[in-house]
């Protein structure tokens, strides 16, 4: 991740701030930044969201491809995930050096989405052992501003909740010959329904309390933090530790219960401003980059 | 390899013949879900790595050797506050580079070498695993290089290898705060789930989720942390961390028995 360099007064202040439950920027310890979310934000992909989290920015592209389903899962589709760090982020990530990042966060995003509720996947089957609908998830880290896993699995989130997949028939000739017919009308699609579909809440140990969402600057003073993946529903579907420090027992199940406190808000918001987005209709005036 | 299709006659696609054998409706039998596999470990094994060790427990077996502390690659970086305990400055700290690898021979069906995405996410797990315990400014600048490898896969495949690269860490006299064990653990799905301690492979392929954790018994610290699936609400993650500890804490006598007997070896095997 980016670095910051902070000396051992900043650090102190921070840690001693926490405590106290204020931080640098007046926030308190469970609350979040102010969160932007555009979705449909590039023409060319079937789903597309722009997450802004403070100084961290996130642009998810969503494009649903034909493939063949996995030999094991014959009657679903599936998603696959792509992370780019961009060098613009930070010049850390120049060349090859975002690599090892975009793989821990690809990997992560794997492992929160392996569970049978998160995504209907059968909805993605066009036909079983032959043909499935693939949806590529390419996420695009464009700056980076500290609690990149949250923004991101937001704009996940939001890129899904705008995917449009077109509908397509498959029609059988007298030989079995199949084809695939895509319907006339251009918006005539199926959408995903995301009710189940998790957010990660990061929480890092900085002293002796957690932050959720922290800064640059906070996460230079914590060395160790919990990522827990929860739907709105308060299920949990990944859990990890990371960072080079240790936790205590009794601080993980603390902030196992703080994230299932943060993650109900954090739905309910995402769910609301999503609905009054799309309620806006087609018309409605694109912020896009520039605002 | 691409397919001779002027000499051989044959279809063009292929399926593996996995697909078309009876179904194994072979499902895990009950037993208790307290119950921990019994181990073997042992330290010192390897002539070529500086510490080493091979951990079994049930079906699986892993074998991890550590070499170094080496000159560290990678740039020049700058000084900082140096530590507490002669400890050097933050910059210039040691690194642990881990790497997880599972033979292809390992699992039901045979795997390429270089496995990709999964063994770079283990590896990563194992190295978050280990960075707390090993004392890393006791080594600035250089580089401890630690390789588990997955013989043979009966079931909370991680957990193993973290003990055993602990094991080994310790077998290399690589100074530690303490050892880490690790403990896998699988929900067994169905009316009223419960979390099964030390899964075997079977177990893992019919569980709705799986976790490992990492601790570090005498500091009672946890070292690592990796769970994924339909685990359902916290209080049943709480309930399955709490699980994982004990068992890591009941764990570590054998190795600490383990790491006497190898010293015991060295000691009588070195000429006085």
């Amino acid at each position: 991740m980016a670095s910051v360099a902070l000396s051992e007064a900043e650090k102190v202040y921070i840690v001693h701030g926490v405590q106290e439950d204020l931080r640098v920027d007046g926030r308190g310890c469970e609350d979040y930044r102010c969160i932007e979310v555009e979705t449909d934000v590039v023409s060319n992909t079937s789903g597309s969201a722009r997450v802004k989290l403070g100084h961290t920015d996130i642009l998810v592209g969503v494009k649903a491809e034909m493939g063949t389903p996995k030999l094991e899962k014959p009657s679903e589709g599936y998603l696959e995930f792509f992370v780019d760090c961009s060098a613009n982020a930070t010049p850390e990530f120049e060349g090859r050096g975002g690599d090892d990042l975009g793989t821990e966060i690809a990997n992560t995003l794997y492992r929160i989405f392996n569970n049978k509720s998160s995504v209907d996947l059968s909805s993605l089957c066009i036909s079983p052992r032959e043909h499935c609908w693939v949806l590529c998830v390419d996420v695009l880290l464009l700056e980076c501003g500290g609690n990149l896993f949250d923004a991101i699995s937001i704009a996940v989130k939001a890129a899904l909740f705008n995917t449009r997949i077109p509908r397509v028939r498959v029609l059988e000739d007298e030989e079995g010959a199949k084809d695939i017919e895509l319907s006339d009308d251009p918006y005539d699609c199926i959408r995903l329904s995301v009710e189940n579909v998790p957010c990660i809440v990061t929480l890092c140990k900085i002293g002796c309390r957690h932050v959720v969402d922290a800064t640059l600057q906070e996460e230079a003073c914590s060395l160790a933090s919990l990522l827990v993946s929860v739907t709105s529903k308060g299920v949990v579907t990944c859990m990890r530790k990371v960072g080079k420090g240790s936790l205590d027992p009794e601080s993980i199940f603390e902030m196992m219960e703080s994230s299932k406190r943060v993650g109900k808000v954090l739905h309910m918001s995402l769910q609301s401003v999503l609905h009054k987005e799309e309620s806006l209709g087609p018309k409605r005036p694109k912020v896009g980059f520039l605002g | 390899m691409p397919g001779d299709h002027r000499r051989i006659r044959g279809p063009e696609e292929s399926q593996p013949p996995q697909l078309y054998a009876a179904d194994e409706d072979e499902l895990p039998a009950a037993r208790d879900p307290t119950r921990l596999r019994p181990v073997y470990a042992r330290a010192g094994l390897l002539s070529q790595a500086k510490g080493s060790a091979y951990l079994e427990a049930g079906g699986t077996k892993v074998l991890c050797a550590v070499s170094g502390p080496r000159q560290a690659e990678g740039g020049e970086r700058g000084g900082g506050p140096a530590g507490a305990g002669g400890e050097a400055p933050a910059a210039l700290r040691g690194r642990l580079l881990c790497d997880f690898r599972r033979a292809p021979f390992s699992g039901p069906r045979r795997r390429a070498p270089q496995g990709g995405g999964e063994e770079r996410e283990l590896s990563l797990a194992l190295q978050e695993a280990l960075e707390p315990a090993v004392r890393l400014g006791r080594y600035p600048r250089a580089q401890l290089e630690v390789s588990a490898l997955l013989l043979e896969d009966g079931g909370s495949a991680l957990a193993a290898a973290l003990t055993a690269a602990a094991l080994a860490l310790a077998d290399a006299g690589v100074e530690m705060y303490d050892l880490v064990v690790g403990c896998g653990l699988s929900l067994a799905p169905g009316p009223s789930p419960t979390w099964l301690l030390d899964p075997t492979r079977l177990e893992e392929e019919h569980s709705a989720a799986g976790l490992t954790v990492a601790l570090m018994p005498v500091l009672n610290q946890v070292a690592g942390l990796l769970g994924s699936g339909e685990g359902g609400q916290t209080e049943s993650w709480t309930d399955a961390v709490r699980l994982g500890l004990e068992g890591c804490q009941r764990l570590y006598p054998v190795l600490q028995q383990c790491l006497v007997r190898a010293a015991r070896r060295r000691g009588a095997a070195a000429p006085s």
